[in-house]
Protein backbone atom coordinates (compact mmCIF):
# COMPACT_ATOMS: atom_id res chain seq x y z
CA UNK A 1 0.00 0.00 0.00
CA UNK A 2 1.56 3.36 -0.97
CA UNK A 3 1.46 6.13 1.96
CA UNK A 4 -0.94 7.77 0.07
CA UNK A 5 -3.30 5.02 0.24
CA UNK A 6 -2.51 4.43 3.97
CA UNK A 7 -3.10 7.76 5.08
CA UNK A 8 -6.12 7.84 3.04
CA UNK A 9 -7.58 3.83 4.82
CA UNK A 10 -6.82 5.54 8.45
CA UNK A 11 -8.48 8.74 8.18
CA UNK A 12 -11.69 7.04 6.27
CA UNK A 13 -12.09 4.27 8.83
CA UNK A 14 -11.74 6.88 11.95
CA UNK A 15 -13.65 9.63 10.90
CA UNK A 16 -15.89 8.65 7.84
CA UNK A 17 -15.52 12.06 6.25
CA UNK A 18 -18.20 13.64 4.05
CA UNK A 19 -14.67 14.73 1.97
CA UNK A 20 -11.05 13.75 1.65
CA UNK A 21 -8.32 14.60 -0.56
CA UNK A 22 -5.11 13.58 0.07
CA UNK A 23 -2.25 14.82 -2.42
CA UNK A 24 1.36 13.65 -2.55
CA UNK A 25 3.12 16.97 -2.93
CA UNK A 26 6.68 15.56 -2.58
CA UNK A 27 7.92 16.42 -5.95
CA UNK A 28 7.50 20.72 -5.19
CA UNK A 29 9.77 20.12 -2.46
CA UNK A 30 12.21 18.35 -4.62
CA UNK A 31 16.00 19.61 -2.96
CA UNK A 32 13.85 20.74 0.31
CA UNK A 33 15.21 18.96 3.34
CA UNK A 34 13.25 15.88 3.94
CA UNK A 35 12.77 15.16 0.17
CA UNK A 36 13.40 11.61 -1.43
CA UNK A 37 13.26 10.62 -4.56
CA UNK A 38 9.80 8.53 -5.20
CA UNK A 39 7.49 11.23 -3.49
CA UNK A 40 5.78 10.01 -0.51
CA UNK A 41 7.60 12.51 1.98
CA UNK A 42 5.82 15.56 1.76
CA UNK A 43 1.47 15.54 1.91
CA UNK A 44 -1.61 18.04 1.64
CA UNK A 45 -4.68 16.73 3.22
CA UNK A 46 -7.87 18.34 2.91
CA UNK A 47 -10.65 16.33 5.54
CA UNK A 48 -13.89 17.62 6.36
CA UNK A 49 -16.11 15.31 8.77
CA UNK A 50 -19.13 15.69 11.59
CA UNK A 51 -16.46 14.25 13.65
CA UNK A 52 -14.45 17.80 14.47
CA UNK A 53 -17.82 19.61 14.74
CA UNK A 54 -17.22 20.97 18.35
CA UNK A 55 -13.50 20.81 18.90
CA UNK A 56 -10.79 22.82 18.96
CA UNK A 57 -8.34 23.71 16.22
CA UNK A 58 -5.63 21.94 18.38
CA UNK A 59 -8.09 18.96 19.17
CA UNK A 60 -8.81 18.16 15.58
CA UNK A 61 -5.10 17.89 13.99
CA UNK A 62 -4.60 15.48 17.41
CA UNK A 63 -7.57 13.26 16.31
CA UNK A 64 -5.99 13.17 13.27
CA UNK A 65 -2.06 12.34 14.10
CA UNK A 66 -3.93 9.72 16.95
CA UNK A 67 -5.44 8.34 14.02
CA UNK A 68 -2.85 8.27 11.36
CA UNK A 69 -0.30 6.77 14.20
CA UNK A 70 3.22 7.52 15.30
CA UNK A 71 4.80 5.49 12.93
CA UNK A 72 3.02 6.64 9.73
CA UNK A 73 3.00 10.32 11.11
CA UNK A 74 7.00 9.89 11.91
CA UNK A 75 7.71 8.48 8.44
CA UNK A 76 6.04 11.94 6.75
CA UNK A 77 8.14 14.63 6.71
CA UNK A 78 5.91 17.26 6.12
CA UNK A 79 2.27 17.16 6.70
CA UNK A 80 -0.37 20.21 5.65
CA UNK A 81 -3.62 19.44 7.86
CA UNK A 82 -6.74 21.56 6.41
CA UNK A 83 -9.61 19.99 8.78
CA UNK A 84 -13.23 21.25 9.06
CA UNK A 85 -16.30 19.74 10.44
CA UNK B 1 19.37 20.47 32.36
CA UNK B 2 17.11 18.07 30.64
CA UNK B 3 15.45 19.00 27.89
CA UNK B 4 11.59 19.40 28.93
CA UNK B 5 13.32 22.04 31.46
CA UNK B 6 15.31 23.67 28.97
CA UNK B 7 12.08 24.11 26.77
CA UNK B 8 10.01 25.12 29.54
CA UNK B 9 12.43 27.65 31.14
CA UNK B 10 12.42 29.30 27.39
CA UNK B 11 8.48 29.08 27.16
CA UNK B 12 8.16 30.51 30.67
CA UNK B 13 11.11 33.43 30.00
CA UNK B 14 9.47 34.82 26.74
CA UNK B 15 5.46 35.88 25.99
CA UNK B 16 6.12 34.73 22.44
CA UNK B 17 7.83 31.77 21.39
CA UNK B 18 8.37 29.87 18.16
CA UNK B 19 10.08 27.16 17.89
CA UNK B 20 11.50 26.61 14.35
CA UNK B 21 13.60 25.01 11.78
CA UNK B 22 16.40 27.51 11.39
CA UNK B 23 16.16 30.98 12.88
CA UNK B 24 13.32 33.88 12.15
CA UNK B 25 16.39 35.85 10.27
CA UNK B 26 16.96 32.62 8.31
CA UNK B 27 14.19 29.88 8.38
CA UNK B 28 15.57 26.80 6.79
CA UNK B 29 11.84 24.92 6.07
CA UNK B 30 8.65 26.38 4.66
CA UNK B 31 6.72 26.27 7.45
CA UNK B 32 9.01 27.79 9.84
CA UNK B 33 9.55 30.11 7.20
CA UNK B 34 5.83 31.11 6.97
CA UNK B 35 4.89 31.61 10.70
CA UNK B 36 8.17 33.50 11.53
CA UNK B 37 7.23 35.33 8.27
CA UNK B 38 4.10 36.39 9.84
CA UNK B 39 5.15 37.27 13.42
CA UNK B 40 8.11 38.91 12.02
CA UNK B 41 5.50 41.07 9.67
CA UNK B 42 3.14 41.90 12.24
CA UNK B 43 6.20 43.18 14.72
CA UNK B 44 5.73 40.65 17.20
CA UNK B 45 8.73 40.35 19.62
CA UNK B 46 9.31 36.95 19.67
CA UNK B 47 12.50 33.86 20.89
CA UNK B 48 13.32 31.77 17.86
CA UNK B 49 15.14 28.64 19.10
CA UNK B 50 16.59 26.61 16.47
CA UNK B 51 15.41 22.71 16.80
CA UNK B 52 18.41 22.01 14.04
CA UNK B 53 21.15 23.17 16.55
CA UNK B 54 19.84 20.61 19.22
CA UNK B 55 18.47 17.33 18.40
CA UNK B 56 17.28 16.83 22.45
CA UNK B 57 15.43 20.05 21.86
CA UNK B 58 14.02 18.94 18.43
CA UNK B 59 12.88 15.60 20.30
CA UNK B 60 11.87 16.92 23.12
CA UNK B 61 9.60 19.90 22.18
CA UNK B 62 7.64 16.95 20.08
CA UNK B 63 7.15 15.17 23.22
CA UNK B 64 6.93 18.56 25.46
CA UNK B 65 3.76 19.41 23.57
CA UNK B 66 2.72 15.80 22.56
CA UNK B 67 2.66 17.21 18.75
CA UNK B 68 4.62 15.75 15.74
CA UNK B 69 6.06 18.31 13.69
CA UNK B 70 7.43 21.74 13.88
CA UNK B 71 7.34 24.69 14.00
CA UNK B 72 5.63 25.34 17.25
CA UNK B 73 3.83 28.19 18.71
CA UNK B 74 4.04 29.13 21.95
CA UNK B 75 2.08 32.60 23.44
CA UNK B 76 2.29 33.46 27.21
CA UNK B 77 3.17 29.36 28.57
CA UNK B 78 -0.08 28.11 26.00
CA UNK B 79 0.33 26.01 22.92
CA UNK B 80 -1.20 27.75 20.09
CA UNK B 81 -0.58 25.08 17.06
CA UNK B 82 1.73 24.97 14.08
CA UNK B 83 1.88 26.12 10.49
CA UNK B 84 -1.70 25.51 9.44
CA UNK B 85 -3.07 26.83 12.63
CA UNK B 86 -1.14 29.58 13.07
CA UNK B 87 -2.22 30.53 8.80
CA UNK B 88 -5.88 29.81 9.72
CA UNK B 89 -5.92 31.99 12.90
CA UNK B 90 -4.19 34.94 11.17
CA UNK B 91 -6.20 34.74 8.33
CA UNK B 92 -9.26 34.78 10.78
CA UNK B 93 -8.37 37.16 12.78
CA UNK B 94 -8.22 34.91 15.91
CA UNK B 95 -4.68 35.21 16.64
CA UNK B 96 -5.38 38.96 16.71
CA UNK B 97 -7.49 37.89 19.38
CA UNK B 98 -4.80 35.97 21.02
CA UNK B 99 -2.42 38.20 21.06
CA UNK B 100 -4.82 41.06 22.43
CA UNK B 101 -5.96 38.84 25.61
CA UNK B 102 -2.92 38.13 26.26
CA UNK B 103 -1.38 41.32 26.30
CA UNK B 104 1.08 40.74 23.57
CA UNK B 105 1.84 44.18 21.24
CA UNK B 106 1.54 43.58 17.65
CA UNK B 107 0.71 45.49 14.38
CA UNK B 108 -2.98 45.45 13.70
CA UNK B 109 -2.58 47.10 10.28
CA UNK B 110 -0.18 44.62 8.90
CA UNK B 111 -2.24 41.96 10.34
CA UNK B 112 -5.24 43.27 7.92
CA UNK B 113 -2.51 43.44 4.71
CA UNK B 114 -1.62 40.29 5.42
CA UNK B 115 -5.39 39.10 5.47
CA UNK B 116 -6.07 41.57 2.35
CA UNK B 117 -3.52 40.38 0.50
CA UNK B 118 -5.42 36.27 0.41
CA UNK B 119 -8.54 38.05 0.65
Amino acid sequence: MSVTQEIETRLRDAFAPRELEVVDDSARHRGHAGYREGGESHFNVTIRAPAFEGMSRIARHRAVHSALGRDLVGRIHALALTIEA
Amino acid sequence: MGAKENIQGTIDGHDVVLFMKGTKMMPQCGFSSRVAGVLNFMGVEYQDVNVLADPEIRQGIKDFSDWPTIPQLYVKGEFVGGCDIVTEMTLSGELDQLFESKGVTYNKDAAEKIREANA
